[in-house]
């Protein structure tokens, strides 16, 4: 990508040609209005608030989980030793992804991966084992949940056992996040509910959180996975907000809750940070213009509180190498500098060893380092914005909102966000796009340290990826079969019967999952009434 | 002889969804010539079966999981088809990655040239 | 480890062996030495299944709509063969074969077979091969095979000649979107399913489809299907559908009539291929070039020019060279 010759044509991840340097002029008209205006003000690209990192450092949040619910429990305690701020829990993908229990035949078929990506809970048996000790109450709680089919179980699962333990509700912080892009673009499950089910699903906890978590984060669109799976800085903005606006129309549609509500309930949000610093840092400037100028002329809102977005952010995982690992913590900590020059709340990083398994001890440990010595070494979060001003930085916002709007229109020729789904549309755009990605780094093109150049034939420095526990598939299926047996049996098949009925009303789903869940109702159970009532969606690409 | 283009099977072991390697890779090897089947998630029974059924030259397994039940996959496939080469990529650590190589699998970790692989497919199924 | 000769293969395939069956379909897809070879030793073999033949747009569905009808086929036929064609690229003649993925999940073991098979540039919206293919699972004693086509246009209906029945699968919208593609469509089908029903539009479809269809003149009453393929909605329906035209048919003798046209067809195209062999044997070899320049001179008129060539493709074996 960048060359050195002069001619050279230089350009942006989004594809915006890049001059050798910027002056006033350069900056756009319609955006020069907004350089001057303070952090914490609208359009609030120069930040969430004018105090910054000062009055709130960004939570350091770091994505964990493997093995059994006491492996991960205590992974994360070791997290929240070293200084995390808020917790992840997360979920086997293999049983969770696809509402499945342990032992469906696609399970069984691969029961050594069980565990190797989150912690097996088909039963709230297993989240309270999970929760056990955890700082509910105080931190900021990722009750996994990550995949819209599997949140509201997730969800249900996290406040019950919070609630048996004595928490009010109404108290509790956290998200669960219910992501489209994370299983119908980015990694594309074997089977899951249709997307309009979907969108009922995601409106359903939004609502209900409006009513009894009005501290929760009910749903967090993740551009991070539709990056990750290949969009552009500037699509992944649009890609952002054409969801944002599938939620919102819905919600209106249904009519039952304010519109403000259900923005605020929007308004958590999360990005990738990938290797190019400065657009990165000007995509996350340019989010939080787009989002109030989305709320102001779409719904008219303009409440200060609910149009300044709030933006988690992880490190990109594709940027990670497999060859020479720990050149992956000097990436990380790029891509972290990016993210917080472009003023995130909340930030991880993922492991050095992200090519090669799942984080170690040691690697999540750096992750939780490299933050600590930004946060705290560097004075990087002594002033808020501190690109804010800088010709190139705010031409590149303003162009990059430009750009992402006009994707977001496409989103709509297409029928919509859902729609492009659906479609493969989407997939199409991501598809070229790595396939592009691709090539740069075939053709050398774009350098990859240790990868395509300054390769090592034989690195002393080798490591091997972290295999988690290998007990965590027997145990999930002794604690199943002890569910089975021992839960009160007529109450649980009542509850699931009732799941069922209200799956196949309009009713909200969230109750009804709450009493399943308290009755010991299970993952498996739960997928089986999904796949009966919504059926399965239509995978528009072969994986 | 006329239409000898071989046939490669294509699998993911794992159930985590992640298509931009394979779908990179089946493009590369269809623009090379070869005729990619595509089974995507794939138990080792759907692999096995497909493997006879299809008499392809040539198994790719895209490996995201645990290298256990990839191996599994690889064991059984060459009890059917004792001669059919099989090359494996996607996260594949170190240990693991010796562990294929033991049972004769060619690995092509994250990071691979795409040229490589193409060129490791000619070879194996003696189209080059 | 040396090759089993095509024979061996064949007999092993014929007394149940799966993967001679398998490694048979590739050797004829690979020569046509081997092809020819097949076809003469099966000559003489009555052809006994019955060949479903799916044929519709790109991605109406039809892969779904198999794998959806698997169950209730193999319960009526105890065993089901699937042969599915994908278009293979103009430019480097690799494909990408992916109506497999959508199959595989049947729970019926070994009595499914599934084989993917490119186009490899033949332009009926089969293979080559295809014919061969069905006529050794055919001798193989699969009683029942499933064709899916690659996606259609105008001219590609091939199929016709081969499947004892041709199920049309058309999705909603189809009457705005395929205009020019009606007519040859209309005519290849003996059903139609209109598919992904759970969108808008089936009825406009049903009446796009049935205005087209008066016009014709089928030997049975042509029956329209809707199903939700994805969802499993209307596929019984349909196999019932289906069971019962085969049944007319069989009544009627159009089964024994479609078998026998395939036959023939099969017959037709081993001559068709020999010809034409023979044929671009005379032109390109010296001899031809003479007698053609020959002509074009006028020293040779043309039905000498005939006689000779016609003499030449009869005897072309016999001459010394
Ligand atoms: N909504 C809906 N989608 C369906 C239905 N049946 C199939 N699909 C979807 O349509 C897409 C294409 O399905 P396929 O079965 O691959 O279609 P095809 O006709 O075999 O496609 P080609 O072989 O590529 O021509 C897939 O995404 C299916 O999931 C249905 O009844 N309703
Ligand atoms: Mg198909």
């Amino acid at each position: 990508m960048t060359k050195n010759s002069t001619d050279k044509l230089v350009t942006s991840t989004s594809g915006i040609e890049l001059k050798s340097y910027y002056t006033a002029a350069d900056i756009p008209e319609q955006h020069k209005p907004h350089v001057d205006v303070a952090p914490g003000e609208a359009p609030f690209h120069r930040g969430f608030h004018a105090s910054g990192y000062r009055s709130k450092p960004w939570r350091i949040f770091q994505l964990s989980g493997f093995g059994k619910p006491e492996d991960e429990n205590e992974r994360i305690k070791f997290l929240l030793k070293s200084g995390e701020t808020g917790f992840i829990m997360e979920h086997d993908r293999n049983t969770a992804d696809h509402c499945y229990n342990v032992n469906h035949p696609e399970v069984v078929a691969r029961c050594e991966d069980v565990g190797l990506t989150g912690a097996v809970m088909q039963s709230i048996r297993d989240t309270a084992i999970c929760m056990d000790g955890l700082p509910v109450d105080t931190s900021f709680g990722h009750a996994g949940g990550a995949v819209v089919q599997h949140a509201p179980f997730a969800l249900a699962a996290y406040w019950t056992v919070a609630k048996q333990r004595g928490f009010d509700l109404s108290s509790l912080k956290g998200t669960g996040q219910s992501d489209f892009n994370l299983t119908y673009l980015g990694c594309v499950t074997k089977e899951q509910i249709p997307t309009d089910a979907g969108l009922r699903f995601n409106a359903d906890i939004i609502e209900f959180c409006a009513e009894f978590l009005p501290r929760w984060v009910p749903v967090s669109i993740a551009g991070y996975n539709a990056a990750d799976t290949g969009l552009t800085p500037d699509q992944e903005l649009g890609v952002l907000f054409a969801n944002a606006v599938e939620y919102l129309d819905e919600i209106k549609r249904r009519g039952k809750m304010s519109l403000i509500q259900a923005a605020q309930g929007c308004g958590g949000v999360s990005f990738r940070a990938s290797i190019h610093i400065i657009e990165e840092a000007c995509k996350m400037r340019a989010a939080r213009l787009m989002w109030s100028q989305l709320l102001r002329e779409r719904y008219d809102i303009s409440d200060p509180k609910v149009s300044n977005l709030r933006i988690h952010c992880v490190t990109a995982g594709s940027k990670m190498t497999y060859q020479q690992p720990f050149n992956n913590i000097v990436r990380g900590t790029a891509m972290a500098l990016g993210a917080i020059l472009g003023g995130v709340q909340s930030l991880g990083v993922s492991g050095y060893d992200e090519a090669l398994s799942i984080p170690s001890e040691h690697a999540h440990q750096m992750s939780i380092r490299i933050q600590q010595v930004l946060q705290e070494e560097t004075g990087i979060a002594d002033v808020t914005d501190p690109l804010g001003g800088s010709f190139y930085v705010e031409t590149l916002t303003a162009k990059l909102i430009e750009k992402a709007w006009t994707f977001f229109e496409s989103i709509q020729k297409q029928g919509g966000y859902l729609a492009a789904l659906d479609s493969g549309w989407l997939h199409a755009q991501a598809g070229e796009n790595q396939y592009q990605e691709f090539m740069k780094t075939e053709s050398g093109d774009q350098k990859i340290i240790g990868v395509n150049c300054f390769r090592d034939d034989e690195s002393p420095f080798e490591v091997d990826g972290f295999m988690g526990t290998d007990d965590a598939f027997d145990v999930a299926t002794e604690r199943l079969n002890d569910v089975l047996r021992t839960r009160h049996e007529m109450g649980a098949a009542r509850a699931l019967k009732q799941l069922e009925a209200d799956c196949r009303s309009d009713k909200n789903i969230m109750p009804v999952m709450m009493d399943a869940l308290a009755a010991e109702v299970t993952l498996g159970e739960i997928g089986d009434v999904y796949r009966d009532v919504f059926g399965n969606w239509n995978t528009p690409i072969q994986t | 002889m006329e239409n000898s283009q071989n046939r490669i099977l294509m699998a993911k072991t794992g159930l985590d969804g992640h298509w931009r390697g394979p779908t990179i890779v089946a493009r590369a090897l269809r623009d090379a010539g070869f005729e990619v089947i595509m089974i995507g998630m794939a138990n080792t029974d759907d692999i096995v079966t497909a493997a006879v059924d299809e008499d392809v030259d040539l198994v790719g397994l895209n490996i995201g999981g645990h290298i256990d039940v990839a191996i599994r996959s690889i064991k059984r496939v060459q009890e059917v088809r004792p001669s059919l080469p099989i090359f494996a990529g996607g996260t594949i650590p170190p240990h693991a990655a010796k562990q294929l190589q033991a049972l004769g699998v060619e690995v092509y970790p994250p990071g691979s040239q795409l040229a490589d692989i193409v060129d490791a497919a000619e070879r194996l199924t003696g189209t080059k | 480890m040396s090759e089993p000769t095509t024979q061996a293969l064949l007999t092993s395939a014929m007394a149940g062996n799966r993967s001679h069956l398998a490694r048979l379909l590739s050797q004829i897809e690979r020569n046509s030495k081997v092809e020819t070879q097949v076809r003469l030793a099966l000559a003489g073999i009555p052809a006994t299944s019955v060949v479903i033949g799916l044929t519709g747009p790109p991605g109406a569905g039809k892969s779904t709509l198999i794998s959806a009808l698997l169950t209730h086929a193999t319960a009526s036929f105890n065993k089901t063969a699937v042969l599915a064609v994908d278009p293979s690229s103009p430019f480097s003649r690799g494909a990408l074969l992916g109506d497999r993925v959508r199959m595989q999940s049947h729970g019926l073991g070994d009595r499914v077979f599934i084989r993917s098979m490119a186009s490899r540039g033949e332009t009926g919206g089969l293979a080559r091969t295809t014919a061969t293919a069905i006529q050794v699972l055919d001798a193989c004693d699969w009683p029942l095979i499933v064709l899916e086509t690659l996606g259609i246009g105008q001219v590609e209906l091939d199929v016709m000649d081969l499947a004892s029945m041709v199920a049309v699968v058309l999705n909603p919208g189809w009457g705005d979107t395929f205009q020019a593609n009606k007519a040859g469509l209309t005519e290849a089908g003996d059903v139609f399913v209109i598919n992904k029903a759970d969108k808008d539009g089936v009825e406009q479809t049903r009446a796009d489809l049935q205005d087209s269809l008066s016009l014709l003149k089928p030997p049975l009453p042509i029956n329209i299907f809707e199903t939700v393929a994805v969802k499993h909605q209307g596929v019984e329906a349909l196999w019932r559908g289906i069971e019962a035209y085969l049944k007319e048919a069989q009544k009627l003798g159009l089964l024994e009539q479609k078998r026998l046209s395939r036959r023939r067809r099969l017959l037709m195209r081993i001559l068709q291929r020999d010809f034409d062999v023979r044929m671009h044997a005379y032109l390109t070899s010296e001899y031809g070039d003479n007698q053609i320049l020959g002509a074009l001179a006028g020293s040779l008129s043309i039905e000498a020019l005939r006689a000779d060539l016609f003499e030449y493709i009869a005897n072309v074996d016999k001459r010394p060279r």
